[in-house]
């Protein structure tokens, strides 16, 4: 200390240096929580992973080192973790497209003037406040309302869905279209209720992004002559290109952090407690990894306005 | 937008901003004209998009709203209604019994004002929180900035039950510097010889949120660093040069620019914590009945109340999901009332924000 007030006598830190100080009194907070509270937290989660606790009584605990045993039991061990891991990495693929599709539209539907445009908007964003949490487990625990509604499937899969896979498959054999399209677009249909709910926030964001592409653009375009679909195309899709990628992550994480999707419903059901911290490391790396692929691929079509 | 105009009349037509079709020479009849609009502008397709679109959203709207109609009415069903396949949406003997059981047993209203507190304290913490992170984050270059977001985003991914049982430990014995597995002795206990026990409180959710670490608080940090990014810096050095600190600066400046955004994200903090279950098992895990039980709104459905018991029962699975759902129903309905007076807010406060990715 001492030192460096020698060496710059009486002068005030600079402009830079006293804003770079700032900047760590404002995420002060954070860097404290996250050295005090949450690395104890995340240390012992993945310490359970290679111990397992033994009773030494009077409600004590040793924790016995065990290696990788658990996480080789959950690959070669455990009766169907893989199978559930990768049913839980193929919904996430299944879903993120959907929901990045359908937010996209809805947002650029609603940012439209229609009728009564207010009130769609609305009720659009109940999902948001609503789909998280308790009402998830409420919507995954509900016979009820799908035997009464006899029509629509609300979530709970008890009823055939709107449309049934074998009369569209019918229709569509005559055309060249790939049976695998066929069957994602009708599971799509029949899990609208999910995706719905599943995508309020994603609307938001593109609706932000689409009110801050300014009038000009669109003006510019429509004197030079160009369609809707062009506009859209050329204009939209590009300057909506890095809320894309957001939604996309925030897609992949909400999806995957939410307790009752296929891989963390199974994990949770599982007693023991290292085992489990154990699945929960490798569906997290996993996930991280897809993230890491996903983020790659779409940066190299993203367009940003300005680069700083 | 084409213009097709082939009349060989020398007639002048002029669209203006509001559409109105000028005829100068007045030669035109008001049948003609209509007439001609319609056909040189594709006002036909455009209605049809227009319905079809409004259908569409119709549609959408109706998936959105039907399970709540279906619940509310199986709300107001007898269990007899229940079990008759006659009975779809209309009960035959509307009732109250289901709420009032859950008012009385459930302890609903004592649920209702610890929620509504706990979301308020949380979700005020929670916004300044995040603006104070973001702000920091996106208009300060120091070192590790670029990490602390890579550890804002780490935050986010890590899956919150994958914590669960260190995070239930590490509250019930609360201690700071202390990692259980490895046994070594915390600062609380090297001072006051003992942990605290801070579960069946709510003090946890507290600490959570001062840190930024609770329930999505990286995605408030995000949104509100995104929303910082798109503030010019010029703003904020004219104030320096004007000699306002950077503290001032953001207080008198920054902060009041931000409100909308903030608006969002209390909004968000709010109705997240209010329907959140997870951390209600964590943190306040204390058994249904006990004395030291903090009610909270997962407790209104979980239970099923003692006086609509109907085991062994046919059909009493597809009750007791009736009872559920009431339970649901009056959790969130609070909720939505309180989102019809602010859903315009919610919508503004990300559309003015200039979000850009």
């Amino acid at each position: 200390m001492e030192k460096t007030l020698k060496i710059k006598p009486r002068r005030p830190a600079s402009l830079e240096k006293r804003k770079a100080r700032a900047g760590y009194v404002f995420v002060l907070p954070f860097l404290v929580g996250i050295v005090l509270i949450y690395l104890p937290i995340l240390i012992d989660s993945l310490w359970f992973s290679f111990f397992a606790s033994e009773s030494a009584g009077q409600g004590n605990y040793v924790y016995v080192f065990k290696g990788l045993e658990y996480y080789k039991f959950a690959f070669t061990g455990s009766p169907d973790f893989v199978g559930k891991l990768l049913s839980g990495l193929q919904q996430l693929i299944f879903e993120v497209p959907a929901v990045i599709i359908f937010s996209l539209f809805i947002a650029v539907v609603l940012n439209q003037k229609m009728l009564g445009r207010a009130a769609f908007r609305a009720i659009f964003f109940v999902p948001v406040i609503i789909s998280t949490g308790l009402m998830d487990s409420i919507n995954g625990s509900d016979i009820a309302s799908s035997q009464m509604s006899g029509g629509i499937d609300d979530g709970s899969g008890a009823n055939g869905g709107i449309i049934n896979i074998m009369q569209v498959e019918n229709l569509f054999r005559e055309m060249a279209i790939g049976g695998e399209l066929v069957t994602y677009v009708v599971n799509l249909v029949n899990d609208i209720y999910n995706i719905i709910n599943y995508s309020g926030v994603q609307m938001l964001i593109f609706l932000a992004g689409l009110q801050s592409i300014s009038d000009s653009i669109y003006e510019a375009c429509r004197i030079d002559g160009a369609t809707g679909w062009e506009t859209f195309w050329k204009i939209t899709f590009p300057m909506i290109s890095p809320m894309i990628l957001v939604n996309a992550v925030y897609t992949i994480i909400d999806s995957f952090t939410r307790s009752s999707n296929i891989t963390m419903s199974y994990i949770k059901n599982v007693s023991d407690y290292g085992q489990s911290s154990a699945m929960y490391w490798i569906y997290f790396i996993s996930v991280i990894l897809i993230i890491a692929v996903v983020a790659g691929v779409a940066s190299t079509f993203i367009f940003y306005q300005r680069r700083d | 937008m084409e213009m097709t105009n082939n009349s060989s009349t020398p007639v002048i037509t002029k669209e203006t901003k509001n559409k109105l079709s000028v005829d100068y020479e007045g030669k035109l009849t008001v049948k003609e004209r209509l007439l001609r609009k319609l056909k040189e502008s594709n006002t036909w397709i455009k209605a049809g998009v227009n319905v079809l679109r409004f259908i569409l959203m119709l549609g959408i709207s109706f998936v959105i709203i039907y399970p709540f109609i279906a619940r509310i009415a199986g709300s107001f069903m007898t269990y007899e209604d229940v079990i008759d396949s006659t009975v779809a949406i209309i009960p035959k003997n509307p009732t109250i019994e289901i709420y009032k059981a859950i008012i009385a047993e459930n302890h609903y209203f004592e649920a209702l004002l610890n929620t509504v507190l706990l979301s308020l304290i949380v979700a005020i913490i929670q916004t300044i929180i995040s603006c104070c992170i973001g702000y920091g984050v996106a208009k300060f270059k120091f070192k590790g900035n670029k990490i602390v977001m890579a550890l804002v985003i780490f935050t986010m991914i890590v899956p919150h039950n994958a914590l669960s049982l260190s995070m239930k430990m590490h509250f019930a014995q609360f201690d700071i510097f202390n990692v259980i597995t490895w046994g070594n002795k915390g600062l609380f206990q090297l001072i006051l010889g003992h942990t605290l026990s801070l579960t069946n409180t709510f003090v946890p959710y507290i600490i959570m949120s001062i840190g930024g670490l609770a329930f999505k608080n990286g995605l408030y940090i995000y949104l509100m660093r995104q929303f910082f990014k798109g503030v010019p810096d010029e703003l904020e050095e004219s104030a320096y040069v004007d000699g306002s600190g950077v503290f001032r600066t953001f207080f008198q400046i920054i902060l009041p620019l931000s409100v909308p955004m903030m608006i969002t994200i209390f909004l968000f903090a709010f109705s997240w914590q209010w329907t959140d279950e997870f951390y209600a098992s964590v943190f306040l895990p204390a058994k249904f009945g006990s004395a030291n039980k903090v009610y909270m709104m997962p407790d209104v459905y979980q239970n099923i109340p003692n006086i609509l018991a109907k085991d062994n029962m046919a059909g009493s699975n597809i009750y007791y999901n009736v009872i559920q759902n009431t339970g649901g129903m009056m959790i969130i309905m609070p909720l939505i009332i309180l989102y019809l007076f602010c859903q315009k807010y919610l919508v503004q406060g990300i559309e003015r924000s200039g979000l850009v990715g």
